[in-house]
């Protein structure tokens, strides 16, 4: 797929999308506004928003646990204030404030996602299922962090979408860190996406810090995948800036993580990697940069400010939100 | 009328409901063959889109159905054996149970999770448990058990078209068991208790297999002059306590016997809900009647140690009535019987296939 310039655009807007209101996060996080912790996805945005960006609306997406998502379901069209919102334990979240970091409105998409990590690859698979009854070329993505391919829950979606040639993509966020363990201490190859090669399936190595090689990776398993031609897997090679969970201690093993080592990362940070590209191919201006920083910037902030004034869930919801009448 | 096995009627049950509803699936292992039974003859009806046989991936086989579910269809995931639960306990308590609740109400998740239940089968501890204690320990899940082939078929198609999750258990000293199930269609509500036999002395309330057990304990009884009211609660979940007191509140003593251990068990709940609503008008302490605190061994010799016997039931009714019944009460193994027939129609399908 050969990306034209609004689509250079629009993954540009949303990578600056979802690094404000990461921020915005962050920032709410300190003034104790989130019911729980926040686990930032900073450096990381390239992943979600290349694999996201062009689904159809009825295309399925399921993400990794860091950033809640924030990556994979704003480009997908899940609202800043309802996303925000959940977070705040209020009743215009996206579950209503009954889930904190998940979602759920299958208008979009968005399917919600599971509390213990690897759940969703299973769910996956079920929902390949369904798409592939229905033979409207849906497709579903499942993105999942580095640490959650080892869970016996992949092996066992991954051979059932293998052998009835389920459309969905399995994406690999691999940012280097399950916890404080280096990923190559969990791994006994440099790859995960070598897992691919026992169901017969592409395994595909993108640099996950350009937004463009991993949306043309994910385009074309896509396109694959609606052709009835079954899964992919495709790792995004990124890395964790920030600590694992905010404001909380930042370890490699036991010991301290080398500064050295995070500073090379934040070099290449996605956003400005992709704003200097497209500032030299004259796509973007600096004009039009500033533009989006503003508009972003005043969307987070009306985003935040629904949140703020949202009411908390009706105590009515127990009694309705258990069973389906 | 007509009368079908257990199996058979659990089968016309998913003919029927994957006849009526398009989005009706079922996945599990061996399910073109079939194992018991239940799901002979569906590939050739439904195809094998509908049918799926899957790798022995029990994680998959419950969690598939949750996708599907949300996505709009109505899986039946068959785990073969209740024991299997344990594997899936993840995607079945995790995520069947509490998804819609923890997405605000929104999502709709009709998922039958059906398996065989139970022991009396000289297997092992893995392939023998109960687990109704588990499953209604969780909120989120309906819970159905079924003791006839009439209660098998109606509650089967009650479940396949309710929007939740249900689990559905099918004892298996019960799967040759004969019954009368009419041609005509037919659905059983949950909720809703089923008082097997009237009496006036002593309510015992009953689960699964430990039904026909307590029924022939009642029947025994009834030689020496004891009357007891017989309760199959059908449903654990949801529960239909208000049968049950109205019981206890006549009969003024109640004995509760379920397969599954008795600690923590189903039994426990019931009694201490019967004590809750019905205090006042008991005569005795209530009874409850359970398996042993162990793993399940295999040996024949071991069972009695461990499973209820209806000696057992007989002494618990004893103790509520406060009075001796008169000797020792003879009792024919009525698990023996169940458990031939069951071998029996093993052999017949082998040598029918």
């Amino acid at each position: 797929m050969k990306l034209k310039r609004e689509q250079k655009l629009k993954l540009y807007t949303n990578l600056v999308r979802v690094r404000k209101l990461d921020e915005m996060m962050v920032k709410a996080l300190l003034a104790g506004k989130l019911s729980s912790h926040w686990t930032s996805q900073k450096g990381q945005e390239a992943v979600g928003v290349g694999a996201s960006s062009f689904l159809r609306k009825h295309d399925y997406v399921f993400y990794c646990h860091r950033g809640h998502g924030i990556t994979t379901l704003i480009p997908k069209g899940l609202s800043p204030g309802v996303y925000i919102a959940e977070h705040f334990g209020k009743g215009t979240g996206g579950a209503c404030g009954m889930k904190y970091y998940s979602h759920f409105d299958m208008e979009l998409g968005i399917p919600g996602l599971s509390g213990t990590l690897g759940g969703d690859f299973v769910l996956a698979a079920g929902i390949g299922i369904a798409a592939k009854k229905r033979g409207k070329g849906q497709v579903v993505v499942c993105m999942q962090g580095d640490g959650t391919y080892g869970r016996g829950t992949f092996h066992e979606a991954a051979l059932m979408a293998a052998n009835w040639k389920l459309p969905v993509i399995w994406g690999v966020e691999n940012n280097q860190y399950m916890i404080y363990t280096p990923t190559s201490e969990i791994y006994p190859k440099e790859n995960i996406a070598d897992l691919a090669f026992g169901y017969g399936m592409p395994g595909i190595v993108v640099d996950g810090q350009d937004v463009i090689a991993v949306c043309e990776a994910f385009q074309a398993a896509v396109d694959r995948a609606r052709a009835g031609e079954g899964p992919s897997l495709i790792e995004c090679k990124t890395y964790r800036i920030e600590p694992h969970v905010y404001a909380m201690g930042d370890l490699k093993g036991w010991k301290p993580r080398p500064q050295e080592e995070i500073d090379v990362w934040r070099k290449r940070d996605p956003i400005n990697l992709f704003r200097e590209r497209l500032l030299k191919e004259g796509i973007l201006k600096k004009a039009d940069v500033d533009r989006i920083d503003r508009d972003v910037a005043k969307e987070m902030e009306e985003a935040e400010r629904f949140a703020d004034e949202s009411p908390p869930p009706d105590p009515e919801i127990l009694k309705q939100a258990l069973y389906s009448d | 009328m007509r009368q079908i096995r257990f199996i058979e009627a659990i089968n016309e049950a998913l003919v029927e409901e994957m006849t009526r509803d398009e989005t009706v699936f079922m996945l599990g292992e061996a399910l073109r063959g079939g194992t018991f039974g239940t799901t002979s003859g569906l590939v050739e009806k439904f195809g094998k889109e509908r049918v799926l046989d899957t790798s022995i991936s029990e994680n998959a086989i419950a969690g598939a159905p949750v996708g599907a579910a949300i996505a709009g269809y109505r899986p039946i995931a068959d785990l073969m054996f209740s024991d299997f639960f344990l594997i899936a306990a993840d995607e079945i308590c995790n995520k069947a149970a509490k998804w819609r609740f923890c997405h605000g109400g929104k999502p709709k998740l009709p998922i039958v999770y059906m398996a065989s239940t139970g022991g009396y089968i000289r297997s092992d501890a893995e392939h023998s448990q109960s687990v109704e204690a588990l499953i209604m320990h969780t909120p989120g899940l309906k819970l159905v058990i079924p003791t006839t082939p009439y209660d098998a078929k109606g509650l089967l198609k009650t479940a396949i078209r309710d929007d939740n999750p249900v689990v559905y258990l099918y004892h298996k000293l019960l799967m040759a068991k004969k019954g009368e199930v009419p041609q005509d269609e037919y659905t059983i509500p949950f909720g809703v208790a089923d008082v097997k036999r009237e009496g006036s002395d002593v309510t015992v309330v009953a689960v699964g297999y430990m039904v026909n057990m307590s029924l022939d304990v009642a029947n025994q009884l009834q030689k020496r002059g004891v009357s007891v009211e017989v309760i199959d609660v059908r449903t654990l979940e949801p529960l239909d306590i208000e049968t049950i007191i109205a019981s206890v509140k006549k009969t003024k003593r109640a004995v509760i016997v379920d397969e599954d251990t008795l600690r923590c068990g189903v039994g426990a709940e019931i009694g201490m809900q019967i004590i809750e609503n019905a205090f006042d008008h008991l005569d005795a302490p209530v009874q409850r009647i359970g398996a042993a605190n162990f793993p399940i061994p295999a040996a024949a010799a071991l069972e009695p140690y461990i499973f209820p016997q209806p000696k057992g039931i007989v002494a618990a009714i004893q103790a509520v009535l406060g009075r001796d019944l008169g000797g020792p009460i003879e009792m024919e193994g009525a698990s023996d019987t169940l458990r031939q027939e069951v071998k029996q129609m093993i052999l017949e399908k082998k040598v029918k296939d």
